[in-house]
């Protein structure tokens, strides 16, 4: 365990670790990690970022369309790979939502509630530099333990950006950059078919083309493909952009229980109250 | 792993009608193990009520499990007070996640699952690892020491459109099948149905064994 | 499993930077997992044998057509998943021994007889196993469908459905929730087979093989099943997906 006067425990709380080390370790055996497939590429006016939506829980789907375009800032995306619970918190989510006189935003996410702030305070429009060496610093600092391999892609003053950022803490600025147990699927598709100044109907397509070779290609990636189009027009969200196969059969007979097929002991039903939880036991 | 371990499941469908008329079911067995083999519940229940109509379930470590739902009841106290209402179960989710995560190297041992109707009726449900990575899904849920089975029976039995009674049926037949394989799991179940009416709370018969 | 874990910070060995080469092969196996998933229904005049075809190996696929159920005799089929290579071996091993028979009783051998033999097989390497997970489905003399359910070391027993492999624990309990009967053993006997006719049980087991498809990385591209009745031995094939 950390001293906590000798290092900066960034948010984190060690009070079990050495405790659960010592009962034979439950680690993060359980935690999902998702085997990806995600890809961008610049192109002429901007950036696309594309990934699958499979997460993978050893050789079982966990998820089947699950989201790994991560919010950052209007501006900026960034796709994860690797320990979902890592990629989730070190990066960001929100939503909104309307309360009974104002609208609430939600902000998850440690480089998007940081560029929030410091949009507030400067005024300014979030740059993807900011985004990187926030993520790098921080993945340094846990040499490798937060778990998230990154590719970031935004559109800032100095234009289209595009940076994977590696668990441990390194980064590279890249033309067309893909991540994850998919990333030589997909890279083989970019190194045979990329060229400068393409148009967005173009990148869009290639890199579909380069999620579906993980999807294909790779197990540990699948179901469908999502794309975020960043430019100065904008930003794009292509959620489920493209769902390559369904499932090939149903069953014709259906499963069908006749009520009264699962053996009853007791039954209660609690009447719906609006607020305030009194009933303890309520079978 | 040689601590008091409740190895358990859980496994909840939504239910999207078009008539409006939507719902949840989330259900669990009744086992409590030690050390895997030993038997030492069979009335433990995994199903916490935050609110009427958000329920937290979670299998894992039973002491792991008990901080939790005191760490959350009492957050979800605290949010009452000061807002006058009850949470969201999207902002529940968000709060049990980021709870969570604060322990990422030395994680509380539980597989959380989140489940209720929001204040406009809508089912809301998710899943997430020790570790807080949330997974919200439309159609169902599966945590738990046999989760393959019930990702098994969940996937081929789960429909939409089904009517509350039906949902329960086809609730109570995924978990009671899905435990069936499984030597660490059973002894009946808990399934609670969960409408804009309210809760129907039925314990169903299972293997004693 | 990510790429950067294949490089991982936890297998620097300081031993083998000063030539310490017997060390280098302490993670080589003999054995590897090809996955797939392998299952059989019998029903009172019938019996199907169905198996995906994909064969993987860590996340990849090695191909999408490979077949894992092989006619053995004229009323056994067998079915294997696990690894390929002595699954293979096996499979040849017995299709000789399966000669040898016909040769000697100038008849094919029948379902029990090749279950049995199947499993003083897989025992006689106790202690080095074929470690492929093997179903055998025919009719018996009775012309009744028969499931024959091993391990790897060659204990078996006469069941009316099996499944093995990567998807086997998402399909045993729907089985067990569609096809549970009567126990063999109750008295007076009653009959304990499948209760779907044929054109069901292909259903069933349609869906099973897609629903595993949908959870289980290693079962993919297609299914192939092989119904045997009293008229022979018919097949089909259904595609998966392949992602």
């Amino acid at each position: 365990m950390q001293d906590p006067d000798a290092f900066d425990l960034g948010g984190f709380e060690f009070s079990a670790s050495s405790h659960n080390a010592k009962e034979g370790g439950f680690t993060s055996k359980l935690a999902t990690k998702t085997g990806t497939t995600i890809s961008g590429v610049i192109y002429a006016d901007g950036v696309v970022l594309g990934a699958d939506t499979r997460s993978t829980n050893g050789e079982t789907v966990a998820d089947k369309n699950c989201e790994k375009i991560h919010y950052i800032a209007p501006n900026i995306y960034c796709c994860g790979a690797g320990t979902a619970a890592d990629t989730e918190a070190v990066t960001g989510t929100y939503y909104v939502y309307f309360s009974i006189f104002q609208l609430i935003l939600i902000l998850k996410g440690m480089v998007s509630s940081a560029l929030f702030l410091h949009r507030k305070s400067t005024l300014r429009e979030s740059r993807v530099v900011s985004a990187q060496s926030i993520l790098k610093s921080h993945l340094f600092k846990y040499q490798g333990h937060v778990g998230a391999a990154l590719v970031l892609g935004g559109f800032d003053i100095h234009g289209p950006q595009l940076f994977t950022v590696y668990p441990h803490g390194s980064s590279d600025c890249l033309p067309y950059a893909t991540m994850g147990s998919g990333s030589l699927a997909a890279m083989s598709i970019f190194e045979s078919d990329y060229k400068d100044g393409m148009s967005e109907d173009e990148a869009k397509l290639l890199v579909a083309r380069s999620i579906r070779a993980g999807i294909f290609n790779d197990l540990g990636s699948g179901s469908n493909i999502d794309l975020c189009v960043l430019s100065r027009a904008g930003t794009k969200y292509l959620r489920n952009f493209e769902i390559p196969q369904e499932r090939t059969y149903i069953r014709a007979e259906g499963y069908k229980f006749k009520t009264g097929t699962t053996v009853i002991n007791k039954r209660n039903f609690q009447t719906a109250t609006s607020t305030t939880t009194e009933p303890k036991k309520i079978l | 792993m040689r601590l008091l371990n409740a190895l358990t499941l859980i496994i909840l469908l939504t239910y999207k009608a078009m008539c409006g008329h939507e719902c949840v079911a989330i259900a669990s067995d009744n086992r409590l193990g030690i050390n895997q083999q030993q038997t030492t519940a069979i009335d433990f229940q995994k199903i916490f009520q935050i609110h009427p109509r958000l329920f937290l379930a979670m299998s894992g470590l039973a002491s792991d499990m008990h901080t939790l739902k005191a760490t959350f009841e009492f957050k979800h106290k605290l949010y009452e007070l000061r807002e006058n209402r009850v949470m969201e179960p999207k902002t529940f989710a968000s709060v049990v996640s980021t709870t969570l995560y604060e322990k990422r190297f030395g994680p509380y041992y539980v597989e959380p699952v989140i489940a209720g109707l929001d204040k406009a009726s809508k089912p809301y449900i998710t899943g997430m690892d020790l570790i807080g990575a949330a997974a919200p899904t439309e159609n169902f849920v599966v945590a738990g020491n046999n989760s393959e089975s019930l990702f098994g029976v969940c996937e081929s039995m789960y429909k939409e459109n089904l009517e509350p009674e039906e949902l329960f049926e086809v609730i109570s037949q995924c978990l009671l099948s899905g435990s069936g394989r499984d030597c660490l799991s059973g002894w009946g179940g808990t399934v609670y149905v969960i409408t804009k009416d309210g809760v129907e709370v039925k314990s169903v018969k299972g293997r004693m064994d | 499993m990510e790429t950067y874990d294949a490089v991982g910070e936890n297998n620097f060995n300081p031993s083998s930077y000063h030539g310490n080469h017997t060390k280098q092969h302490a993670t080589w196996s003999p054995y590897d997992n090809n996955g797939g998933t392998v299952m059989a229904v019998a029903g009172e005049d019938y019996v199907i044998c169905a198996a995906d075809t994909r064969m993987s190996t860590g996340y990849s696929i090695m191909t999408r057509q490979y077949t894992k159920v092989d006619e053995m005799s004229p009323k056994t089929l067998m079915a294997s998943a696990g690894f390929m290579a002595d699954a293979a071996t096996l499979k040849k091993l017995l299709k000789g021994r399966c000669d040898q028979y016909q040769f000697a009783n100038n008849k094919p051998i029948g379902c029990v007889a090749f279950a049995q033999m199947l499993s003083n097989t897989l025992y006689m390497r106790r202690f080095f196993p074929y470690y492929a997970f093997n179903i055998v489905a025919g009719l018996d003399a009775e012309g009744k469908g028969a499931v024959f359910t091993y391990d790897a070391v060659g204990s078996y027993e006469r069941t009316n459905y099996s499944c093995q492999g990567s998807g086997q624990q998402l399909i045993m309990p729907v089985l067990d929730n569609q096809l549970k009967t009567v126990s063999p053993l109750v008295l007076p006997a009653v009959s304990s087979a499948t209760p779907l006719s044929e054109e069901e049980a292909i259903d069933l087991i349609k869906d099973c093989f897609a629903t595993a498809g949908e959870r289980d990385i290693y079962t993919g591209d297609a299914v192939e099943l092989f119904v045997m009745n009293k008229d022979g031995i018919r097949k089909e094939t259904m595609p998966l997906k392949t992602d």
